[in-house]
């Protein structure tokens, strides 16, 4: 679609200029995998940096997606959004360009933890591997970015929602097979574990890095970023006239 | 063909009218829509710039029908809202380039060039926003939104918040734009400006067109000499023959009158008598400040409607 490379280049260009952002977004997961993944004194697997890293990617995605569900949003409180829909271009490639944006800079963000992961001891795995595990990121990072934005689209005011991502990414990391397996956590969190989405896309890059093909959640994955896309557009349609 | 035509251009947010019956052409001119706050002055440039379905009636843009051929009106306008929107970590040079391949231009950089130069920006181009003061920033608007070769361009207060230079700078290069053969909607609250640069105005008041002239022609029609009072507490205008009463802003009083300098006594006489006290008067040519308050009325915020119907407005202008 025409103007989608565009609006991208538009947010790559502003958020490689602003320092603080680009290193802040990396301190969490980064501590994460380092004082959780190499300090936590753990009995169901000889190698915790291997189990956690599958977590710690997909949760680096989370928080990207979600910071960047304001972005939209400002857009539209700046009237910059108003400029846009005023142009000839396609208006749909505003909202794929912004979700692409923050998609990549999710995958650049998740790459960085990757790297320190690997420096740190975890294992290395197959390029075939790799390529599964940024697939299964993307569809990922594509959902959240979408249910994200149509979030912050829907509340239209900058305290509700971070108010409301705060609220939803602490309790979203911790109910996901991000930290234990099933096996060991307690019947109801394992109940809640296996339906949050967050454990769809753990549980496959887990699968992918222990050299399966985690078909069934890839699908599901897909299925979701679908439908939360098509509530997305109808959301953006309606902010849009 | 004009390049902006309405007919019965009609926006209801719920149940308050916001424009109401609107018919107008405008073709290659300065067109200023004035009109006091919440008169629906932004949501019919709104609605012509497609961003906002009319409730009823209809517009042509470029002979372009705003619902049915949106995508045509938007590739012949340029839009430039209220709310200065222009990204501040980026340059000059990158923010009128971002919109040059939005739009698909062809030889972009020339291009560019070209209308940062128009705008005086050359030196600057390669500086962030942020170093912009706010007049540069105007212009670079400006700039982007020149960028496509528009044939009509909307622009919503263009001079709001700029000191008096700058606002000057801005209505040079409007009126440069003009010359070129581009026609050019503006809104504004400044009568003196819209007097000064507009070919002709309208004045909406409650979504309807109050007045429609050439500043010149409006003053005119409101007769001769204006005479101002200055009066403390309540007064009753009294009834003179060749004056009129014209409306009350605050404590000044207005009228028109054939012969001014013979009427001031008249008036003052007439005034002291029923019990006003006068502090000061004052007798001039009539503006288009007066055009406006007779067209208008008393100048009222608009608080007379329901608070939550104005909110509604205000979410759905942004």
């Amino acid at each position: 679609m025409r103007g989608v490379v565009t609006y991208m280049k538009r947010d790559f260009l502003k958020w490689s200029r602003g320092r603080v952002a680009v290193i802040s977004a990396l301190v969490m997961p980064a501590a994460w995998l380092i004082f959780v993944g190499l300090a936590l004194p753990v009995k169901f697997t000889g190698n915790y940096l291997d189990f956690i890293t599958p977590g710690i990617l997909v949760m680096t995605m989370l928080s990207a997606g979600l910071s960047g569900g304001a972005l939209l949003m400002f857009d539209k409180i700046l009237g910059f959004l108003n400029k846009f829909l005023a142009l000839p271009t396609p208006r749909g490639s505003i909202l794929v360009g912004k979700i692409l944006f923050i998609t990549g800079r999710g995958l650049i963000q998740t790459t960085i933890i990757l790297v320190i992961a690997l420096l740190i001891g975890a294992t290395l795995i197959s390029p075939i591997q790799y390529a599964l595990t940024y697939i299964i990121l993307f569809l990922f990072g594509v959902l959240i970015s979408a249910f994200a934005t149509t979030i912050a689209l829907y509340l239209d005011d900058h305290d509700s929602y971070s108010a409301f991502s705060t609220m939803i990414s602490m309790p979203l990391f911790f109910t996901s097979s991000a930290l234990m397996p099933y096996s060991v956590m307690p019947g109801w969190l394992a109940t809640i574990a296996h339906l949050n989405p967050l454990s769809f896309a753990i549980d496959a890059v887990r699968d992918v890095t222990a050299g399966g093909l985690p078909v069934v959640p890839l699908l599901v994955l897909l299925g979701l970023t679908v439908v939360v896309m098509g509530i997305c557009v109808q959301v953006f349609r309606k902010v849009t006239v | 063909m004009n390049a902006i035509e309405t007919h019965d251009l009609t926006k209801y947010y719920d149940t308050l009218c916001a424009v109401d019956h609107l018919t107008l052409s405008v073709n290659n001119e300065i067109f200023g829509l004035l009109g006091p706050n919440g008169s629906g002055k932004t949501t019919t440039v709104l609605m012509l710039t497609t961003l906002l379905h009319p409730t009823e009636g209809s517009a042509m843009v470029c002979g372009n029908d705003i619902i049915d051929k949106a995508e045509a009106v938007r590739s012949c306008i340029s839009y430039v809202p209220q709310d200065m929107a222009v990204d501040i970590k980026l340059t000059g040079r990158e923010n009128v380039r971002f919109f040059a391949d939005l739009y698909g231009v062809s030889h972009a950089s020339d291009r560019v060039d070209e209308v940062l130069a128009v705008m005086e920006l050359t030196d600057r181009a390669d500086d962030l926003i942020k170093t912009y003061s706010g007049g540069m920033r105007r212009r670079l608007e400006l700039a982007q939104a020149l960028v496509h070769e528009p044939s009509v361009l909307f622009l919503d207060e263009p001079t709001i918040g700029l000191d008096v230079a700058a606002r000057k700078k801005i209505w040079e290069h409007i009126r440069a734009l003009r010359k070129k053969g581009m026609t050019i909607f503006v809104t504004t609250h400044y009568m003196d400006e819209a007097d000064q640069f507009c070919d002709r105005v309208g004045i909406i008041s409650k979504g309807k067109i109050a007045a429609l002239g050439s500043p010149t022609d409006l003053k005119a029609r409101l007769m001769k000499d204006v005479i101002t009072v200055r009066v403390d507490g309540e007064c009753t205008p009294p009834t003179i023959d060749g004056v009129v009463f014209v409306g009350r802003s605050g404590d000044e009083v207005s009228f028109t009158a054939e012969n001014g300098s013979e009427a001031l006594p008249v008036l003052a006489d007439m005034l002291a008598r029923s019990g006003v006290t006068i502090r000061a008067m004052s007798l001039r040519e009539p503006t288009l400040d007066d055009v406006f308050l007779q067209a208008v009325g008393q100048q009222e915020e608009p608080h007379g409607f329901e608070d939550g119907k104005f909110r509604i407005m205000l979410r759905r202008r942004k």
